[in-house]
């Protein structure tokens, strides 16, 4: 009786193992792996693109015999237990922009068992080229605005540190010049002098006096013409002789910024700090063993907004600008950072921010302020005048200068559109895939 | 009553033989699990380490050009990105005591051993060991000491085979390239010749395309048969390219009477030491006039000529008898091309690669010892390129231990 009823237990227990082993079925351990297809083929695919040769095979006709060549070159780039197939789709957009995949054209050198992975890769045609082309300031409202770069020869900088006016110059130049129709290098303060009186100071066509930007690449300090130097045919205009300064020279350039509709840029530390000549301050250095440059002080900044707000010159020492510490780029300037592909530290030290006192103090308005505001300062913004007629872009960091605020300021103040091609257009992109597959056993 | 206990006994021996055959193909079951999971850590221990190796230049990047210690593990070229592995880097992984890697040399005037990154021989790249990256090292810096156990072999994805040709009267050379065994038809061969006439370095550069045999001559036919020479090609095929090379003497010696070894990576200063005082081979007993000439390679696989700051003259063995050094730039890769005259008539040439894709130079890193013993090995392979040079990565790991 016990046989029969262990007899049942077996039936019971033999009956759960075959149910069990049904349910239960474990891979071999050996299978456990499996090259990783999918990164062999990615890896595959950027390998051959390395030159561009599977750029240029994939938008040749099926007939040409760089098929042939890509094919044998797949081939000795993969195991001989794999097996490849090689599409690739055309990309279409409609009108609409939306974007089709169609396939045309496809290699394989067998079919695939069970085991296969797939990467892709996004490639253009060499044919084609891919550009951004500025809209250059001013081009909108049919008004041409000329790019003056202060490069005299006979000026010194400072809070440049590493740098020469003229070296900025020609960086200022490459960067700057594609979003103006005309960019026109002031090389001397004699060209600057002829700049002042109002007059073209080359022949090109599109060289515009009025609305002009101006930009001063020697720091701190501001070339001055011997003209408006002691001595000289503009000396009145130049220099303050009741308080011994050449103040006044700022006042003077405040007033023609406002009466040409300039917008003057500061690219770095205290404005209009120092005026500069190395000519006529030969043996006149700036306190640092600078020759060549005079100190104004904090007057300078305060003479020349005296004179964008067209008011008469008084001799004001009173400190406009200090040092708020580390700043921080507003929203808009991250925004613009990517739209015109510029890309400075989003955190700056600033050691001669403006105080937010002189909007109401010279009737002027803030736009397109770069930092956050901080300790009622504004570290770098431009100051356009409520009459609309002059402004002043001052980035008030410390040194050594990155340009590239000064450019972002600039760029952001005006806004000039720029037009990308797009590469998702017809014909100019198409996406390969590479399907690997494993023959036999891992 | 005997009835009964008989009939308990049988039961009851039936039932634990039922419960034994459960239990052990439960246990086998079981076994197959455990041993599965384990094999599929080492799997994606191994895709990870892959990933690691080829995807990320290390800490710091430029640790390949510069002789500080590591932070962290990477083969990538951080000036390409992508699947590309940084010439430099590779050549201060110590790959002599690799498996199958090439024994280092000992040079007594800098009492100083040398990793043997060997092309062949004479023509490599011998780095000192004091600044090399051994494998405990990197194992350290992958975090895997004593857990798993790695390989790295790096090798070119075609062959190209250069032997010469006689009997035409001018020098001929056979270039044959093949990749996976199967020759490789329409391949086009950048070809640059390093003619020696006395200590002058004289260039030439050709191009060709190898036939439907894979194979092509390449013939010049202004120069002797006899004459010694420097050759290298590069072959290139749908984006795959590879890179061959032959040199030739004519000193009477089957080995080169000049070795150059590399001093210091970040200056890149290189020593040209006598072959004697490194083999002491008694072919090598003679003095030579040497000079150097470095040849930058292009991104399209040309070659142009830099000027380095060394003056030929003797070079000599034995005890007093001084080193020469000289530099190459380090930011770029190319081939240092040393000539050497034993005689008018002896005269002979040695490339070092500087970025070890310029002459297709193999790689393989790993701990001295194969996995043979380990049950389940997982390999991972992938398509880079160093140098613009096609190369195969293959990265095997196991488990240590229990």
């Amino acid at each position: 009786m016990r046989t029969v009823e262990v007899l049942f237990v077996i039936v019971i227990l033999l009956t759960a193992f075959v149910i069990t082993t049904q349910f239960a079925v474990l891979p071999s351990p050996r299978e456990a792996f499996g090259t990783n297809l999918r990164e062999l083929s990615q890896s595959t695919l950027e390998t051959l693109d390395t030159q561009g040769i599977l750029s240029a095979t994939v938008f040749e006709d099926a007939t040409d015999d760089a098929w042939g060549e890509l094919q044998k070159a797949i081939s000795v780039s993969i195991p001989p237990n794999m097996v490849y197939n090689l599409s690739v789709y055309d990309l279409t957009a409609n009108s609409e922009g939306v974007v089709t995949y169609e396939l045309e054209h496809s290699i394989s050198d067998a079919s695939f068992g069970s085991s296969s992975d797939v990467a892709s890769l996004m490639v253009t045609s060499p044919d084609v080229t891919f550009t951004q082309d500025p809209q250059t300031v001013g081009e909108s409202t049919g008004q041409p605005i000329t790019l003056y770069i202060l490069n005299c020869g006979d000026s010194n900088g400072w809070w440049i540190t590493g740098y020469t006016g003229q070296s900025l110059a020609a960086d200022l130049h490459r960067l700057l010049s594609p979003y103006f129709q005309t960019t026109v290098l002031v090389n001397s303060t004699s060209e600057l002098a002829t700049l002042l009186n109002g007059a073209n100071i080359t022949s090109q066509v599109g060289e515009h006096v009025e609305d002009a930007v101006i930009v001063n690449t020697f720091g701190e300090a501001v070339p001055i013409p011997e003209d408006y130097c002691v001595g000289g045919s503009h000396q009145a205009e130049g220099y303050d002789s009741s308080s011994s300064t050449y103040a006044r020279y700022f006042h003077t350039l405040g007033s023609l910024t406002g009466q040409y509709n300039w917008t003057w840029v500061s690219i770095v530390g205290y404005p209009f700090y120092y005026v500069t000549n190395t000519g006529y301050f030969d043996s006149v250095h700036n306190g640092y063993g600078v020759y060549g440059m005079e100190v104004i002080g904090t007057a300078g900044v305060n003479a020349f907004l005296q004179g964008l707000d067209n008011r008469g010159y008084s001799y004001d020492t009173s400190g406009t600008a200090a040092g708020v510490g580390v700043v921080q780029f507003t929203y808009e300037a991250l925004d613009r950072c990517n739209y015109y592909g510029i890309y400075p530290s989003p955190y700056q030290t600033s050691s001669r921010a403006l105080t937010v006192s002189i909007l109401a103090s010279y009737n002027l308005e803030q736009v397109a302020p770069v930092f956050q505001l901080k300790d009622n300062r504004i570290a770098a913004a431009t100051f356009k005048h409520q009459s609309g007629n002059g402004a002043l872009t001052a980035i008030g960091l410390t040194r050594i200068p990155d340009i590239r605020v000064a450019v972002l300021g600039l760029l952001m103040y005006y806004g000039p559109t720029v037009y990308r091609s797009e590469f998702g257009a017809s014909g100019t992109s198409r996406l390969v895939t590479l399907q690997l597959g494993q023959q036999g056993g891992s | 009553m005997t009835g009964a206990t008989i009939d308990h006994m049988v039961s009851l021996t039936i039932l634990i033989a039922a419960l034994m055959v459960a239990m052990l193909t439960y246990s086998g079951m079981f076994a197959t699990a455990v041993d599965y999971d384990r094999n599929r850590q080492v799997a994606n221990k191994a895709i990870d380490l892959m990933n690691t190796i080829c995807l990320s230049p290390g800490n710091p990047t430029n640790w390949g050009t510069t002789n500080i210690s590591l932070l962290g593990f990477g083969l990538n070229d951080p000036n390409v990105g992508g699947y590309a592995l940084s010439p430099y880097s590779i050549m201060r992984l110590a790959t002599s005591i690799s498996s199958g890697g090439s024994p280092l040399v000992y040079y007594p005037k800098t009492n100083l051993y040398y990793n043997n990154l060997s092309a062949n021989y004479g023509h490599g790249v011998f780095a000192p060991t004091g600044g090399l990256i051994t494998y405990e090292c990197a194992a350290e810096l992958l975090a895997i000491n004593r857990t798993y156990g790695f390989g790295i072999d790096i090798a070119p994805t075609i062959d190209v085979e250069v032997t010469p040709v006689t009997g035409l009267g001018h020098l001929a050379l056979n270039v044959e390239v093949s990749g996976s065994g199967l020759p490789l038809s329409g391949a086009t061969l950048n070809c640059h010749l390093f003619h020696v006439n006395e200590l002058v370095v004289t260039p030439y550069s050709s191009v060709a395309q190898t036939n439907s045999s894979g194979q092509q001559l390449i013939e010049f036919e202004t120069i002797d048969e006899d004459d010694a020479f420097s050759f290298t090609v590069y072959a290139d095929l749908g984006g795959i390219t590879g890179v061959g090379y032959y040199t030739k003497n004519t000193a009477g010696s089957d080995l080169q009477f000049v070795i150059p070894l590399i001093k210091n990576y970040t200056s890149g200063e290189v020593i040209l030491a006598h072959a004697w005082d490194i083999f002491e081979d008694d072919s090598l007993h003679a003095e030579v006039q040497i000079n150097a000439t470095f040849f930058i390679l292009t991104s399209n696989f040309q070659f142009q000529e830099y000027d380095l700051d060394f003056t030929s003259g003797p070079l000599n063995y034995g005890t007093g008898k001084p080193y020469y050094t000289t530099q190459v730039p380090v930011s770029e890769v190319g081939l240092l091309v040393v000539s050497y005259k034993k005689s008018t008539n002896e005269v002979g040439t040695v490339i070092m690669p500087w970025g070890v894709g310029t002459l297709g130079v193999s790689v393989s890193f790993d701990s001295g010892s194969t996995p043979s013993g380990y049950d389940f090995v997982a390999t991972e392979l992938r398509q880079v390129t160093i140098d613009g040079i096609s190369y195969q990565v293959k990265v095997s790991t196991w488990k240590l231990g229990s």
